[in-house]
């Protein structure tokens, strides 16, 4: 169980101090599909670099099973995102030098699977192993990043704007896959958008308005990628 | 226009090595056509007259020409670094419909870079000439030698320089920037990379080997750097046993400066050019330390290598040289000179890993979502 408590985020100095994160106060389940949304500005994105580990919350904490890991060094986090965290990211992030393999093999690596193939061939892309990123359309990119991050293994999934680059047939074939995974392997998903439609395939809706949560809504009929609008 | 004079500024590592350039070369050249001028030298300085026209023009020809590759490398290593990261600027003009030509044209500024390091090696170099003067007739073997100007001089080391410079910097970029409009606009931009056969194995194994092929230029570059600061370091520390002691040093000083600023501007661009993917296995939970020595420790081979080629290139020079010129003149034999290769080796070992150290710390500062989204 994530909880996440008071996080509040500043940047900028003196008068252009801004307040990103105004207390957030968020709890996520085992296994549970949470989407984030909210406009741009909003403070998801920050919010879902803080949940994560990737960025530092200015006060406030965040509990992995009553773990805080806003006290965590450096090492710490890097070592807790090992064993815990997947990233899926809106530009994709491959590494441009290494096949899919070898990038897909990034993430196999760190939870020791030699099993990768199989992710791989679970996202589509068993017939473009050797393919470089530059070689592969953007749903293809996408569905090997998705590939690299479920590799590892992670009890966490974080998904930022996964399908914000993708034409509507992509993104919502991109959208099933996720669903699929994180049903099938009962992976914690949590989903950063600005796309109200996805709320509508997710357990949990936390809706952001200039820092502050607006609203938390329960989904007690999840629709999937091929029925929600776009 | 995208590009002004701050841009050009930060090509002061070009004008750091042009410094030293137009330094050696207005010091020997001048000397030389001011002891051309000469007359009645007498029979018994014939022998150390001719070789010291033969070792000026030499060392001129030699430091001058040594340096100016380094300066056209680091020229076009800057341009590319620039014209990576201002690729969109670049592309927005380029589809708002201006010409390759009218874009690539304000790349003249950067010859600034060259314009200002040849002037201060210039102004320095004749500051300096009196000292330099007195030095080479320290046993008055010559008729007292008057410093003069040569406009020649201002031509060929200052304005042809920056001239050449200005031109290969629109060139370059004239052909850089025939990428397509799209290309250059995508940020981030991801080149198409040659099918290379990969290894099967684990991922960290074949990283190292595919980090090299993708980036053969900083492949080049350290290794360019490394033989640099080894050519230089020891040419210079054997100078100190082969010339005058004020001679010696001033070659010891600029050799030190040169290694230095070759050395710290690649190690720069190497941790520059493999930031982003450090910053990815740092996300998916890789130690620093590992993440360092796979990809930051590939190219210290490439150094030692280079290194290693510095070594024989400075040690046939200097044998020929003085094989060459000062054959009719007494000089102390010259043999390899362990203890300076010693000292190079060190300097270059220590300072290698203080400049990669101190990056790495800088590295872990930066919060990873920086690094990605820049």
């Amino acid at each position: 169980m994530i909880i996440a408590k008071e996080l509040r985020k500043f940047y900028g100095n003196g008068e252009n101090r801004q307040e990103v994160l105004k207390g957030i106060d968020l709890t996520v389940s085992d296994g549970e599909f949470v989407v984030i949304l909210g406009a741009s500005g909003s403070g998801k994105s920050t919010l879902l670099n803080i949940l994560s580990g990737l960025e530092r919350a200015d006060e406030g904490s965040v509990l992995y099973d009553g773990t805080d890991i806003t006290r965590f060094s450096d090492s710490e986090l890097t070592r807790f995102r090992k064993a815990q965290i997947g990233f899926i990211f809106q530009q994709y992030y491959l590494l441009p030098h290494l096949s899919v393999e070898k990038n897909v093999r990034m993430g196999a690596d760190l939870a020791e699977d030699q099993n990768y193939a199989e992710v791989i061939e679970a996202v589509g892309l068993a017939g473009k192993c050797k393919k470089y990123p530059s070689e592969l359309s953007g749903g293809e990119q996408q569905r090997a990043a998705i590939a690299r991050a479920l590799a590892k293994k992670p009890k966490v999934l974080f998904c930022d704007e996964p399908t914000g680059s993708l034409d509507e047939r992509t993104g919502r074939q991109i959208l099933d896959h996720l669903s699929k995974l994180q049903k099938g392997n009962g992976i914690t998903v949590i989903m950063v958008t600005h796309n109200q439609n996805i709320a509508d395939m997710a357990d949990t809706v936390v809706k952001l308005n200039s820092g502050t949560v607006l609203e938390v809504q329960h989904n007690n009929q999840q629709k999937s990628a091929y029925e929600i609008g776009w | 226009m995208v590009i002004g004079i701050k841009d050009a500024l930060k090509f002061i590592g070009i004008s750091v090595v042009v410094v030293c350039a137009a330094f050696v070369c207005t010091l020997f050249l001048n000397y030389d056509l001011d002891l051309r001028l000469l007359s009645n030298i007498p029979d018994a300085a014939l022998p150390l007259y001719n070789a010291q026209l033969s070792m000026g023009k030499a060392i001129a020809a030699i430091s001058g020409c040594g340096l100016a590759l380094t300066s056209v490398v680091l020229l076009v290593f800057y341009l590319k670094n620039y014209i990576d990261v201002h690729g969109k600027e670049l592309g927005i003009l380029k589809a708002m419909g201006y010409s390759r030509f009218s874009v690539a044209k304000h790349f003249w500024i950067f010859g600034l870079s060259v314009l200002l390091g040849a002037m201060i090696g210039l102004g320095a170099a004749y500051l300096y000439m009196p000292t330099f003067y007195s030095v080479q007739n320290a046993d008055g073997l010559f008729p007292e030698i008057a410093v003069r100007f040569h406009f020649e001089l201002l031509l060929s080391l200052v304005i042809l320089p920056t001239l050449v410079f200005a031109g290969l910097a629109v060139l370059y970029a004239f052909y850089k920037l025939k990428t397509p409009v799209l290309d250059l606009l995508r940020e981030g931009r991801e080149k198409t990379i040659k099918a290379h056969k990969e290894k099967d194995g684990p991922f960290l194994k074949g990283l190292r080997l595919a980090t090299l092929k993708s980036k053969k230029l900083l492949v080049f570059l350290i290794a360019f750097s490394a033989f640099c600061f080894s050519s230089m370091v020891q040419m210079s520390l054997s100078m100190l046993d082969l010339a005058s002691e004020t001679f010696a040093w001033m070659i010891l000083m600029i050799g030190l400066i040169l290694a230095f600023m070759t050395l710290l501007m690649s190690l720069s661009s190497v941790v520059k050019g493999n930031a982003k993917t450090i910053a990815m296995m740092r996300i998916f939970g890789y130690e620093y330390s590992v993440c360092s020595n796979r990809i930051l420790g590939a190219y210290r081979p490439f150094s030692y290598i280079g290194f290693a080629v510095g070594t024989v290139y400075q040690f046939a020079l200097l044998k020929l040289m003085l094989g060459v010129f000062f054959a009719d003149v007494e000089v102390p034999a010259y043999t390899f000179d362990w203890k300076a290769f010693f000292i190079a080796l060190f300097a270059f070992v220590a300072l290698y890993e203080f400049i990669l150290f101190l990056y790495a710390q800088r590295i872990k500062k930066l919060s990873l979502k920086s690094v990605m989204e820049e």
